[in-house]
Order: C-alpha cells, then structure tokens, then sequence
C-alpha cells in the first residue's frame, strides 16, 4: 500500500499487511497494510471508530477480546525489542503505588544498563529537570510528565518502534508544540514512530507519512501535506453566523439575558492546603458561553468542579439563579443537581464498566427528572441519535464503544436532565473533526434555543472561538477575564458580564 | 508524615478515645442489666437475703448505679482501674498476669500467620485456575468454614488422647512444658491463613491483570519480579486491614481456643469475671479491649496509607 515510493527512508522495522479485525459480524480493521520505518514518523488518523487503535494495538500483539484477526504482523526489522506503547491515558499504566524510579531501575537492570541508562532515558524524553522525579508517585506527576514516564519506559527496553495514541490530549499548544519536537528527535535517533492522532497540527508538524483510515480501511497514504490537504469538511462548524432567521430568544425585550450563575471569592484549596484558585469571581447569563483557558495545572478543572459541587473544599459563594449552591454534590438535591452538569475529560472513565451506555444516560433521566424507565429510555435513544450517536452501538457496554462515541454518551447524559449550566472540561481533546464540529454545534444549538449557560474549559482555540461568547484566561489560580473579546459576531447580546 | 496526615491521625486517636470510652459504659449498661450482682454470687450456696445485703455494703454494691460508675470512671482517669470485687485484686495485677499468655499466642500466631498466608496467595496466584490455585483454594475455603472449637477438639482428640504426641492442655504452666502452645496456635490459625491467603490472592490476581502489571510485562520485566515487586504491594493493602482485625481478635481474648486448652489468658480472665459479676475487672478489660482495636485500627490505616498513597488525596 505503499504509494508514490518517494520519501521512503530508513529499515523498515515493524509491517502490517492485510490486517482484517472483525468482532462477530463487525469489522473494525479491514485490510489495513502500513510500515514504520526508523527514523520516521508515521501518523494513523481518521474519525473515531475507524480502526486506528486495533490497527495500533495489532502492533503490540494485543486484540480485542474474541476478535478474529487475519492478515500479518511482522515485527522483524525491530530487534527483538518490545514495542513501546503511551497510552493515551499513560496514567494506567503506571503502578499507583510504586515510585516512577522503580519501574525505570527494573527496566534498566532487565536490559542491560544501569543507573546511567537511566539517567539518559530521562535526559532523552525531558525528564531530568524534573525534582525527585524517581522518588515521586503517578499521582504526583502531571499528565505530560506521565506520557513522558512512559516514553523513557519505552527507550529504556531498547523500543525502535514506539507507538503513541492521541499524545496531545489536554495539553496545551505549547506543551503540543514540544512533544512533537521530542518526536523528531527521538525519530532522528531512529526510532520509528506511530501516531494515532486527531491533533492535525501535531500530524502536519511531526509526521513523514500519513495513513488515513476510514472505516477500518486505509483511504490515503501519503506525506501530510498531501493526505491533509483538502479537510473534508471544516473543522468546526461556522460560527455563529450571519443572524439566523429565529434569533437569540431574548428573555426580557432588550436588556440582557438573566444571570445564572454568579461566582465571588471563590478560593479553592487542595487537601494539603496548597491554594488551587485565589479569588475568583465570574458570572455567566443564560445562553452565554463563557471559555476557560490556561495552561495545564492553573486550576481550570478545579474551578469546573468547584461549580459542579465535586470540590467542596472551597470558600466564596456561588449563586445559582440568586440562590446559594451548596458546596457539595451531597447537599444539592436532585432539582440543583439537575440545574449544574459536568461533562469529564476522560469520558471512558466516566461510565461504569458492565452496564450499557444507554442504560447509563436513561438512569441520568430517572434519578434527577422522575421520569420512567421507558421514558427515559426512548429520550436517550431520540437525544443519543441527535448527538450522532446510533442508539444500537449505544446498547453496548463502553468496552465497545470509541472514545469520541463515549464522548457524546458523555455529553447525552449531562443534556438529559435538562442543565441550565453545563461545565464541559476538555471535551473536545482527542476526537476527530467530525465528532467535535457535531458537538459543538448540539451545544451552541442549546445554548441559543434553550438558554444553555455553558463554562467550556478548552485547550482547543479552534472550539473556542467556535462557541465562545468571552474568553478568560486561568494563571497560577488567578482569573484573567482579559479577553473579552469574542472571536467571532454575537455583539448583538451577552455584554461583558 | 505530612500535615494533612497528622491532622488525620489526631481526628483518628479523639474519635478512638471516644469509642473507647463509649465501651465502658456500654459494658456497664449490660451488666447492671444482668441478673444477680457479685453479692448474689458470693453468697453462693447460702442465699440468705440478709447476708446478701451485708455482702452488697461491704463490696459498696448497695449505691446508685450512677454513682458507682462515676467512682469508677474517675479513678480511672488518674490510672487506676480499680479493685477486683472477687478478692480485692487490683484490676490492673489482673490484667497484667493474663496479658503474658495472650500476648506470647499472639505473637506466636502472628509470627507464622503472615509468611504463610503470603506465601499461600502467592502460591495460589502464580497461576489461575491451575491445578495447584484449585487445590489451595478449595483446602482453604474448607478448613474456614470449620470453627475453632471443632477442629480443637478434633485436633486434642487425635494428637493428644489417641497418638499422645502433644499435651492435651496447658494446665501446669506454658514456661515448662512449650509443646503445650502447638495446638492453641494451630487452631488460631487455621482460619486466619485460610481467609489471608484467599484474600492475598485475589489481590494478586487483579494487580496482574491491571495494564500497569501488564505495560510492565511487555517492557520485559521478567514475571516473578512483576508479582512481587509491582503487583504484590497493590494487593497488600487490604490484607494489612484484616490482619489488624485478625491481630485485635487474637489479643482481645481468644475465649474458645483459651477455654478450650485451660490457658490462663485475657479470655479466660473475661470469662471468670462475667461469671463472678465482677463488673470492675469486666470494665477493665473492655478498657484494654477498646484501646488495643483503636491503636491496630490506626496503624493498620496508616500502614494502608503508606501501601496506597494516591488516598491521601481523597481525605
């Protein structure tokens, strides 16, 4: 599959030729071939669902569980080494109870190498600046660090293929920018790289070959420029545009929309007393979308979950429609539980694994609306398929569903309950063009129609200025309400709050 | 130990002080409610109605309830635990002589209950559902479901009556004659290593089937430092807690097993004095009970704390 023939370089270390995936009578991979060359980057992209990750995980020797597989996989070119995998979540798969330095000790001693391979492994991914990093705990470490971890993991075992799905999810463009840096130069050590990826900035930036997937086949192959070139469709749906015909419903002829929720002296705390957020203060209207930037670790999802009652350990008040919302989930109420969603980055986290995902958005419904099973039930199937989302797929356990398809179960089970404030944390990270422009255009369509005040924590400036009516910028905890500029129309409503 | 440890630790210890304070007048409470006082039962064969009562002066039984437990509560805070009401024995030479026996099975049980069990689950976990995990578990889950005082007197039965191996009690002292302790301490411990080792494997097992066990195996790190070194402290957590639990029932009176082999230990001391009425030495021991549950309870959070660290964050 390989076409044209130019900019092939380097041994081919790891080929997958024909690779057929089916579960039942589902095919997730069908005949997919690619090549990791050393010293290249080659990037798996393509909507959620298309195959990418079982293309990816045939790699490593794993497969969905009672897969049929067909087609083959040959690690020749590698050297006998283990093929490095981070994990989008590199979270689970480091040891919660052990310190980073032991796992990085066994790897070294296993493979020859002692406390200098160590050191190196560390110096090669941008670790060495890290203090104590042996001794600390995953838990003590940020999410980028963790993916780091994880990649020095990989040098340690001698990996020369390494694989990396969704590197970038929840980083900002900086920290982006970086780890496609760190790519190249492990690339031009001749490592091969595969990346399963939908950041298309990351793709342009670090990749020699593009391999596009569309349902489970690989449509293009290609240098980046030419695969990426034409996107079929824009990234984002249009913004706000032009009036519609059925503006803004506006509550009170003229003035502004009511407020929602008002937010002063919020200080928010971490358990050993560290302050996370000084002060803050913000207010949203109804049918105001209000961004929340900043990078990673300035207290964004903090200050989410303060809202959504999920960190009590705050001071300050928070008004919902003028009235004070307790600080905790525990003493809201079904009415006020109702009134404040939170929608959670790592949506596969956020389901239980052994019920099926309908089932988990219908409860949403009974718990904190009173409706019936089969009402609730026939509202998830309508909400789900509006959110493009087959209420069918949805009958499975989240085990089959993909990351973007649980994103949107996700997002269906905070809608059900009818919030009028929904916090939405990076859920935009990680999915495909498609998935994201069908979100945000469900929740600019609740927000202009129902009076949807949303708190859209994002690294994503492309989903910002998409959805945003202001902008504010998080840094060392402080609120920056700087920006409140608004990238593109709405002037007509929603001033400056 | 961080600041937010210490603060919990000193929210543990006042609620700990306050259960154990609790224990007392609960106990109190029920044996006021009993039938008969240590008057009654010092009469004994003579239940004169007027010897009765003068017992009752002598042994100061005949004022409120209230105040005899005010006396007592205020004794006990400057340390004393009283007087025995059967021979005016201070509670604490009481309590003292009892503690050796109990302390030594214990320690004794204790010493050969956590490699065993250890030992036992990891044995069984090496691999699921082989041959090897079927037997332990099935040995296991059968010698649990025996109670002490059957399989001690199945033990005294055929080790000590039929072949004559071992004393059948530990009248005549254990400082002379040790081969007395075998059989309490193997019954202490059939139950203890059944359910520890059931509970280490079942740790075990999902520690390795957890993507860090199974990132590491792919890195090359050979299985059995996996099972040890990475999987084996996610699984210990939760077994410090039974042991602890394990550890409070063996200190707090093991009442079948001392019963059983007449070893002059805390259950049986507990034993006598409910028999006797003798409410001071009750109390003491529910003092010294109460105590002993709080302090294992703490250390074995702690302990946990240590082996999972990622809930100091959810405190």
């Amino acid at each position: 599959m390989r076409t044209g023939g130019r900019r092939v370089s380097g041994p081919e270390l790891a080929a997958v030729d024909g690779l057929r995936v089916r579960i039942g009578p589902r095919v997730l991979v069908d005949g997919v071939s690619l090549r990791v060359r050393a010293g290249r980057v080659t990037a798996l992209v393509g909507p959620s669902g298309s195959g990418k990750t079982t293309t990816a995980l045939a790699l490593l020797g794993a497969y969905p569980e009672g897969a049929r597989v067909s087609g083959t996989v040959s690690l020749a070119g590698a050297g006998g080494a283990p093929v490095g995998h981070v994990p989008q979540h590199p979270g689970t798969v480091l040891n919660p109870v052990r310190r980073a330095g032991v796992l990085l000790r066994d790897l070294a001693r296993v493979h020859g190498g002692g406390p200098e391979a160590v050191r190196r492994a560390l110096h090669d991914t941008e670790l060495s600046e890290v203090e104590g990093l042996l001794r600390r705990y995953p838990h003590q470490l940020s999410g980028g660090q963790q993916q780091r971890l994880v990649l020095a993991q990989a040098l340690l075992t001698g990996a020369r293929v390494i694989v990396a799905d969704e590197p970038t999810t929840g980083q900002d463009p900086a920290a982006a920018r970086r780890l496609a840096a760190l790519f190249r130069r492990l690339a031009a050590r001749g490592t091969g790289l595969l990346l399963l990826s939908h950041d298309l900035d990351l793709v342009r930036e670090s990749a020699d070959e593009v391999v596009l997937l569309a349902d489970g086949r690989a449509v293009r192959v290609g240098p980046p420029d030419e695969v990426l070139r034409v996107p079929a469709r824009p990234v984002v749906p249009p913004a706000r545009s032009a009036p519609a015909p059925a503006p803004v419903p506006a509550p009170t002829s003229g003035a502004a929309a009511p407020v929602r929720l008002d937010v002063t002296g919020l200080t928010a705390r971490h358990p050993g007393g560290a302050v996370v957020l000084h002060e803050v203060g913000l207010s949203l209207r109804a049918g105001e979308c209000l961004a929340l930037t900043g990078r990673t670790g300035s207290g964004k999802t903090t200050l989410g979950r303060c809202l959504a009652g999920l960190h009590p350990r705050h001071e300050g008040t928070v008004l919902l429609d003028g009235e004070p919302l307790p600080r905790s989930v525990r003493q809201r109420g079904r009415r006020r539980l109702a009134a404040v969603q939170y929608v959670f980055q790592d949506a596969r986290s956020a389901f239980a694994d052994h019920r099926p995902v309908i089932d988990q958005v219908a409860r949403a419904a009974v718990r904190l609306r009173g409706r019936t099973p089969s009402e609730a039930g026939a509202e998830s199937a309508a909400l789900l398929a509006a959110l493009g989302l087959d209420p069918a797929k949805a009958a499975r356990p989240p085990a089959g569903l993909s990351g973007g398809e649980l994103q949107r179960a996700s997002l269906a089970r905070a809608l059900i309950v009818g919030p009028a404030v929904l916090v939405c944390d990076e859920i935009t990270a990680g999915l495909d063009a498609d998935t994201r422009a069908s979100i945000l255009a469900h929740l600019a369509d609740r927000r202009d129609r129902a009076g949807l005040a949303l708190l859209f924590v994002s690294h994503d400036p492309a989903a910002v200025d998409a959805l945003a009516d202001r902008v504010a910028t998080l840094a060392d905890g402080r609120l920056h309400p700087a920006s409140t500029a608004h990238p593109f129309g709405r002037q007509d409503t929603a001033p400056p709050g | 130990m961080t600041a937010t440890s210490r603060g919990w630790v000193r929210r543990r210890l006042l609620l700990g002080a306050g259960q154990i304070a609790a224990v007392p007048v609960l106990v109190f409470v029920l044996t006021e409610a009993l039938p008969g006082d240590a008057a009654v039962v010092a009469a004994g064969d003579d239940p004169d109605p007027a010897r009765i009562a003068a017992l009752r002066a002598s042994l100061r039984l005949d004022r409120p309830a209230v105040e005899r437990f005010a006396d007592w509560a205020g004794e006990l805070a400057h340390g004393d635990l009283g007087r025995s009401l059967v021979g005016g024995r201070p509670v604490a030479d009481h309590l003292a002589e009892a503690l050796g026996p109990t302390l030594l099975l214990a320690a004794l049980t204790l010493t050969l209950l956590v490699p065993a069990a250890v030992g036992l689950g990891l044995l069984a976990a090496r691999r699921e559902g082989g041959p090897l995990d079927r037997a332990v578990s099935t040995v296991t889950l059968a010698v649990y479901a025996v109670p002490e005082f059957a399989l001690g007197v199945l033990l005294t039965g055929v080790f000590a009556l039929w072949l004559g191996w071992l004393p059948p009690t530990a009248v005549g002292g254990i400082g002379r004659q040790p081969a007395v302790l075998v059989l309490p301490v193997v019954v202490l411990l059939a139950r203890p290593v059944c359910s520890t080792a059931r509970l280490v494997r079942a740790g075990l097992l999902d520690a390795m089937a957890a993507p860090y066990a199974v990132h590491a195996l792919r890195c090359g790190v050979p299985p059995h430092r996996v099972r040890l070194g990475h999987a084996l402290p996610n699984a210990l957590a939760p077994v410090v807690q039974h042991l602890a639990r394990t550890t409070e029932w063996l200190l707090c009176g093991v009442i079948v097993a001392e019963a059983l082999f007449v070893v002059p230990g805390l259950g049986t001391v507990l034993l006598d004095a409910v028999a006797a009425r003798d409410v001071p030495v009750v109390q003491g021991l529910a003092v010294l009970f109460g105590t002993v549950t709080v302090l294992l309870n703490l250390a074995a959070d702690l302990a946990a704390r240590r082996l999972a660290p990622r809930t100091e964050v959810a405190v």
